[in-house]
């Protein structure tokens, strides 16, 4: 059953202050006054998204102030423009049926709720962590994780002038690796690195031999390249962005969620892009991993049995695993492979979106016994896709760790 | 005037008056004034001062409190039975809202100095007077506790503002 909605008595006096009329407003008609008020004029920048998606046009609406970038349709571009502060709500819903001939009552709340997340009309969003934390602060347990999360987010290192210096290293060199000669590099180094891998599989006693000579070494060695990796997965990406003529606002180290170290660089401006430009910038960063693991495996067939042998065995598996999770879409997590998949659908919002409506919508609409649109089947499929990959990861790590101890 | 067999049926009615006894219903009589209002006129004027409260016995008042210009909220809308304007009493404050006449109304009134005459003569009575009048202060206590959360509601519904993920 759904809640009733709530509703206030007013008593409105006469001009003269004798007369007086009570009336009882719903908060359903008080919503539908409201006047959505957007940002100044000078705080965002709309876009059309360059695609060659079949489909309808799409539109890249951007906050200035925030940096944040939000993803519209035509139908909410139409009502974007109307959002004036001087337009209620109301007056949207019919001019949004003169113009389209129907209404969709989900959406007006949905764009508020997108425009209030990027800023773009109000409020601003916190971490879903964050948010569980903050309702329960009651928990000493969820006080001191809240109070050591904001400890360890004031940890952030970041450079707002970094894009000069990609510039710079773009005109010096880097400018090469968006050349066919790159690719065609990679191309042959796969190969050869797919052969040496071929050549390892059957030295595995000899290779586990070698790094367990030194493990202390071999242990900081692979840690230790493993996050030269990352920053060269970030400054591949950062290149990029300097490749299409795109501004890197921001590069730097930060704990992501308050809690995973990593070095990021701050692509959105690659969003008011072509589509070819978002791609090769979203595959640009794994593309890192693969050319290392390639590396590494072939390096390791070539070279005889040992500590350096094992170190380069040992990493190429670590590159081959990154790859594998930077373009893997489905883990909730919103690595390079989700940005390919929601820029090839549309739905800027899928993993938010998805867990907004497994969680807050979908028992009420198996109650009411509606069907699913086609948007909401595809919240269906990423979530549980995604459910199902996280618990397949834990469990399989659950079964290397107990095969290791007990083997 | 001595009360008629209605009056003191009226007076029987009352929640505050539940445990006196006749005799003192019959003794407080004579301190009650009564007043007829028609529809429209204002009995107390939110800001004014005055150590009055009433008995409506008959018709129907609406309290309401000033929000901005000329719209106030309606707190609410009692009828014949109910009592108001027993803050003044008490405090001596400014009266913290209006009360209107929303039909034909009327109303017996009771000052401050004729309750302090019936403390008085009948502390018994008095006292189960103001053990009633507490019982329903908390009451209103409750219902002013739920008319907040209701306002709120109304805000976040109004301006839908969706505060859990926010």
């Amino acid at each position: 059953m759904t809640e009733k909605r709530s509703r206030i008595q007013f008593l409105v006096r006469g001009d003269e202050g004798d007369g007086y009329r009570v009336r009882e407003v719903a908060s359903t008609v008080a919503y539908l006054q409201n006047r959505p008020q957007r940002v100044a004029e000078e705080q965002w920048e709309l876009a059309p998204l360059a695609t060659r998606a079949r489909g309808p046009r799409m539109y890249v609406l951007k906050n200035r102030v925030r940096e944040r970038y939000v993803q519209l349709n035509e139908r909410e571009r139409f009502l974007w423009e109307r959002m004036d502060g001087r337009t209620s709500l109301q007056e949207l819903g019919t001019a949004y049926v003169l113009e389209f001939g129907a209404f969709d009552f989900e959406l007006i709340p949905g764009l508020i709720a997108k425009l209030r997340q990027a800023e773009l009309l109000t409020m601003r969003p916190a971490s879903r962590l964050r948010e569980v934390l903050a309702k329960n602060r009651t928990n000493p347990a969820a006080r001191a994780a809240e109070a050591a999360l904001r400890a360890l987010e004031r940890l952030n290192v970041a450079s707002h002038g970094a894009h000069d210096r990609f510039v710079t290293a773009y005109r010096y060199g880097a400018f090469v690796l968006f050349t066919p000669w790159a690719v065609l590099v990679l191309a042959v180094l796969t190969v050869l690195g797919a052969r040496g891998a071929v050549v390892l599989w059957h030295e595995g006693d000899r290779i586990s031999a070698g790094l367990a000579q030194n493990p202390f070494v071999a242990i900081v060695l692979v840690k230790i390249f493993f996050w030269l990796t990352v920053i060269s997965h970030q400054i591949v990406h950062a290149l990029a962005l300097v490749h299409y003529g795109r501004r890197v606002r921001e590069f730097g180290f930060a704990f992501l969620h308050g809690f995973v170290p990593t070095f990021y660089a701050d692509v959105t401006d690659i969003f008011l892009g072509s589509r070819r430009a978002r791609i090769v910038t979203a595959v640009s960063g794994p593309l890192v991993h693969l050319f290392l693991a390639a590396l590494y495996c072939w390096v390791a067939s070539l070279v005889g049995p040992g500590l350096l042998q094992g170190f380069m065995a040992a990493s190429a598996m670590l590159q081959i695993q990154s790859l594998f999770v930077s373009l893997y879409p489905f883990c909730f997590m919103e690595m390079d492979g989700y940005h390919l998949m929601v820029d090839l659908l549309g739905t800027p919002m899928l993993s938010h979106e998805s867990v907004h409506f497994v969680h807050r919508r979908l028992f009420r609409r198996l109650r009411e016994r509606r069907g699913f649109s086609r948007r909401e089947w595809g919240y269906l499929a990423y979530y549980f896709l995604s459910l199902i990959s996280v618990v397949a990861f834990v469990l399989g790590t659950i079964w290397v760790i107990v095969h290791a101890v007990v083997g | 005037m001595p009360a008629t067999r209605a009056d003191l049926e009226f007076l029987r009615g009352i929640v505050l008056f539940k445990d006196v006894t006749d005799a003192d219903l019959e003794a407080l009589w004579p301190f009650l004034t009564q007043r007829k209002l028609r529809k429209g006129e204002i009995l107390i004027r939110e800001g004014d001062v005055g150590r009055e409260m009433f008995f409506l016995r008959a018709g129907e008042v609406i309290i309401s409190k000033h929000v901005k210009g000329r719209v106030e909220q309606v707190l609410a809308r009692m009828g014949p039975g109910d009592f108001f304007g027993e803050m003044g009493l008490f405090d001596r404050q400014p009266r913290s809202a209006t009360i209107q006449a929303d039909t034909d109304v009327v109303v017996l009134e009771l000052d401050g100095d004729n309750l302090e005459q019936l403390v008085a003569r009948s502390p018994r009575a008095a006292s189960a007077f103001f053990y009633q009048m507490v019982r329903v202060f908390i009451q209103r206590l409750r219902d002013s506790t739920s008319l907040v959360a209701e306002v709120t509601r109304w805000g976040l519904e109004a301006t839908g503002l969706d505060v859990e993920h926010t």
